[in-house]
C-alpha cells in the first residue's frame, strides 16, 4: 500500500481508535445524564458480574471521575479526569486501570457524543490508544491495517 | 477483565509513543524482516540512535533480532502485536456489555412512562 498522507490520515482515523455507536431510546439529556450522574452510571457500567459501589465525579472541565467495581476476581478501579463537557451533546474523559501494583495503566481517551435521531439518541463512543489528539495526530498507527499486515506477514 | 498486564503493556505502549519507533513497527510490518542498517536508512539519525530505538523496542517484546550470517536482522515479535488486538478486544466487550444494560434501563423507563401516560 502506497504511504500517502492521505492514506495515513485515514487510518488514523479508522483505526487508531475503538469505534462504538449505538441508539438508545432516550433523549440526549437523559444519555448524557446516564453517564454524568452517579446514581444511573452505577447501574450499567462494568462489565458482566461486576457491582460499582463507588462512584465519585467531580463533572467540570479537569474535574476527576473514579469508579471502583467489584466483581469475582476481585475489585477493578478506573479513573481519569474531564476534558470537555457540553451537555447534552459530547463528554470528553481520559481514562486509565489502576495496575495490581497500585500506579496507574495506560491511559486513553474516550469522546462520546450525543446526536438526537429518529427513535432517540446516537451515541457514538471513540476511545483512542494514545491520550491526546495532538499525540495521535503525529502518529499514523493504524490498528486494521496493522493486523492485516500482520496475517499476510504470517502467511 | 479489562486489567492489563501492567508491564508489558505499559512498555509497548511506551515504545510506540515514539514517532521514530512507530515508523520503525509499522515499517516492519508492511515489509517483515529488515537489517538494521535498512531500517535506519529513511531516517536521518545516527546508527546508535537508531540501534537505541531499536533496543528499546526490543525490550518492550515488539521486535526481535537475530543475525543473519554478518547481519543483524529485525522482525516484529506477532504475540506484541496480538496483544495489542486482544486489548482493544476487551475493551469492546466491557462496553457492549454495559450498553446493553444502559439499554435496559432505558426500556424500563419508557414502559413506565406508558404505565404512568
Amino acid at each position: 500500500m502506497p504511504d500517502t498522507a492521505a492514506a495515513a490520515a485515514d487510518r488514523d482515523e479508522a483505526d487508531c481508535t475503538l469505534v462504538i455507536e449505538r441508539v438508545f431510546n432516550a433523549s440526549p439529556a437523559e444519555v448524557f445524564a446516564a453517564w454524568t450522574d452517579p446514581t444511573v452510571l452505577t447501574r450499567w457500567w462494568g462489565p458482566e458480574g461486576h457491582s460499582t459501589p463507588e462512584c465519585a465525579m467531580d463533572v467540570r472541565p479537569g474535574g476527576a471521575w473514579r469508579t471502583k467495581m467489584i466483581g469475582p476476581n476481585g475489585d477493578h478501579i478506573v479513573s481519569g479526569v474531564y476534558r470537555e463537557i457540553v451537555p447534552p451533546s459530547r463528554l470528553v474523559l481520559t481514562w486509565g486501570w489502576q495496575q495490581d501494583d497500585g500506579s496507574r495503566g495506560h491511559e486513553t481517551e474516550v469522546a462520546l457524543t450525543f446526536q438526537p435521531v429518529a427513535g432517540g439518541t446516537r451515541m457514538r463512543l471513540v476511545q483512542s490508544l494514545f491520550l491526546s489528539k495532538e499525540q495521535r495526530d503525529r502518529h499514523n498507527w493504524g490498528w486494521t491495517s496493522s493486523f492485516n499486515d500482520l496475517e499476510r506477514m504470517l502467511a | 477483565m479489562i486489567r492489563t498486564s501492567a508491564p508489558p503493556l505499559h512498555a509497548v505502549f511506551g515504545a510506540l509513543a515514539d514517532p521514530t519507533r512507530l515508523a520503525i513497527v509499522e515499517r516492519l510490518l508492511r515489509e517483515g524482516e529488515r537489517s538494521a542498517g535498512d531500517i535506519a536508512e529513511p531516517f536521518a539519525m545516527s546508527k546508535p540512535a537508531i540501534s537505541k530505538h531499536l533496543r528499546v523496542l526490543e525490550d518492550a517484546g515488539l521486535i526481535e533480532r537475530r543475525i543473519d550470517r554478518q547481519w543483524r536482522v529485525c522482525r516484529i515479535r506477532p504475540e506484541a502485536i496480538r496483544e495489542l488486538e486482544a486489548w482493544m478486544a476487551r475493551y469492546r466487550k466491557f462496553w457492549d456489555i454495559s450498553f446493553e444494560r444502559l439499554d435496559k434501563i432505558f426500556a424500563e423507563r419508557r414502559k413506565q412512562e406508558n404505565r404512568d401516560a
